[in-house]
């Protein structure tokens, strides 16, 4: 196997290694998502407004705000006892940790918005699974814009003193163009609209994913850098 | 494909030409100069805040130096080269290990980074080395500090690097564990590698080393072989030149 992405697989399998251990990530996501979620539906009157108009807003604020603690803890992880420093010697290049933290901050987020999705339909009584899969193609485009641009800004604002604070503040104003496109695509999904009827949203998004995994290839090595 | 540029035969381990680092204005490293062939050891004593430090950040390539030249393996350390990362291995303050992992996991983990044929085999050898094999399937997490160092030391010549950065290896450590540290440290150095230490450990630093350096805010004071060094009134010396360095420090900057 190359040697690029053997590292790369030796980065997902110690942050799973270390997640079957602690369970700390997973189960962090999955009960702040199941709160925000809770705390919408006593606030809004589903007799009144319809479910499949609010609900796919409310999902993709669940899965960011538990997205968010998840990003968090990542890089933290890597901080702690200098094992950051420990990466960056090895003999790799800087991309490879980038690219390992990115695919298993992506495996996490997605194995929990799975175990949301069922808990969305019970609760917002609306049933998903006549539009899996045109729902699962969006939620995988939001979910990886969310984790390229996610884990490049919290290797950058791992190095600070306000980094729980910092990351929600870079991150969701660069985050507006890909919620924009996957709130208004679960949206129109969950309408019964055809996939067909939302390239736009689908080419927006997809753009903005490349755009960001891009811009992260070119920066990663001087924000590792001390 | 990118052309790396490979060392000459006759380079040193480490050879440092003016070096300096700045950090707006302050002057961590500066304008040192060394050499050191090929299965030396150089001790490197400094008060706190010296720039110690900062230098093996430099030498091992984690922060970039602000001007001079530094050759590590035969490498420029600038230019960021894998094949000169494979050559060393680097112990500090922070034993770079993931503390929920077990010590065979994290080997095995920076084994894979290195991309060595038999990780789990090399893991294993370090492990004896060390003496923790018993423990390899312990979390790290529950290791006491001494042997944290250990495990560190393992971590660091998993792929038999042949040149060692120490940062401080006996701080926190009790007399014990300082005496199985110097063991470990006299076998790497009797097996031909090359080591770079810094100290405030005198006795233990003279001990053990070819060279002595003192660096004082930023400078070398002092950089002499250890057959040229009086080691009896060495700590005496240094003291003096701790002070004098910093008192003609302080005058300037007035």
């Amino acid at each position: 196997m190359n040697i690029f992405v053997s590292q790369i697989m030796a980065i997902v399998w110690k942050d799973f290694v270390t997640e079957f251990k602690t369970r700390e990530l997973f189960s962090a996501m999955f009960i702040f998502a199941l709160l925000v979620i809770l705390i919408f539906i006593f606030s809004v009157n589903l007799s009144i407004v319809k479910a499949s108009e609010v609900g796919p807003g409310i999902l993709w604020v669940a899965f960011l705000f538990s997205g968010t603690l998840g990003l968090n803890r990542s890089f933290v992880l890597e901080k702690e006892n200098g094992c950051l420093m420990g990466l960056i010697l090895a003999p790799a290049d800087r991309t490879t940790i980038y690219f390992g933290k990115l695919i298993s901050n992506f495996v996490f987020l997605t194995a929990m918005e799975l175990f949301i999705l069922p808990l969305f339909m019970v609760f917002f009584n609306i049933d998903l699974l006549e539009h899996l899969l045109p729902l699962l193609l969006v939620i995988f485009l939001g979910t990886l814009g969310f984790c390229t641009l996610g884990t490049l800004l919290s290797s950058l604002s791992s190095n600070l003193k306000t980094r729980e604070i910092m990351l929600p503040i870079l991150l969701y104003p660069l985050l507006v163009p890909i919620v924009i496109g996957v709130v208004r695509m679960t949206g129109q999904i969950l309408a019964g609209e055809p996939l067909s009827g939302m390239m736009n949203w689908i080419g927006l998004t997809a753009s903005f994913d490349i755009i960001y995994i891009g811009v992260s290839i070119m920066t990663i090595d001087h924000i590792l850098e001390e | 494909m990118i052309d790396i540029p490979k060392p000459d035969s006759s380079y040193s381990a480490i050879e440092v030409r003016q070096l300096c680092k700045e950090f707006g204005g302050l002057k961590a490293v500066d304008g040192i100069s060394f050499e050191l062939k090929r299965g030396e050891f150089l001790s490197v004593f400094g008060p706190n805040g010296a720039g110690k430090t900062t230098l093996i950040k430099v030498l091992t390539g984690l922060t970039r130096p602000s001007s001079g030249i530094a050759k590590v393996a035969g490498y420029q350390v600038e230019d960021g080269i894998p094949e000169m990362r494979r050559q060393i291995g680097v112990i500090s303050h922070s034993p770079a290990l993931y503390a929920d992992l077990t010590p065979m996991e994290n080997l095995v983990f920076f084994g894979k980074m290195y991309g060595l044929d038999h990780p789990q085999d090399s893991a294993l050898a370090v492990l004896e080395d060390v003496g923790l094999a018993f423990r390899r399937n312990d979390r790290v997490r529950t290791f006491s500090r001494g042997m944290l160092q250990r495990l560190s030391i393992a971590r660091a010549i998993l792929h038999n690097p042949s040149i060692l950065f120490l940062d401080e290896p006996f701080t926190g450590l009790d007399i014990h564990a300082s005496n199985i540290l110097k063991e470990h440290l006299q076998t790497l150095h009797n097996n031909k590698r090359t080591i770079l230490m810094t100290t405030h450990d005198i006795s233990c630093g003279l001990e053990m080393c070819d060279k002595v350096a003192v660096q004082v805010m930023g400078k070398f004071a002092f950089l002499k072989d250890i057959k040229d060094v009086d080691k009896e009134n060495f700590e005496a010396l240094y003291f003096d030149m701790v002070r004098n360095n910093q008192f003609t420090m302080a005058i300037r900057s007035h």
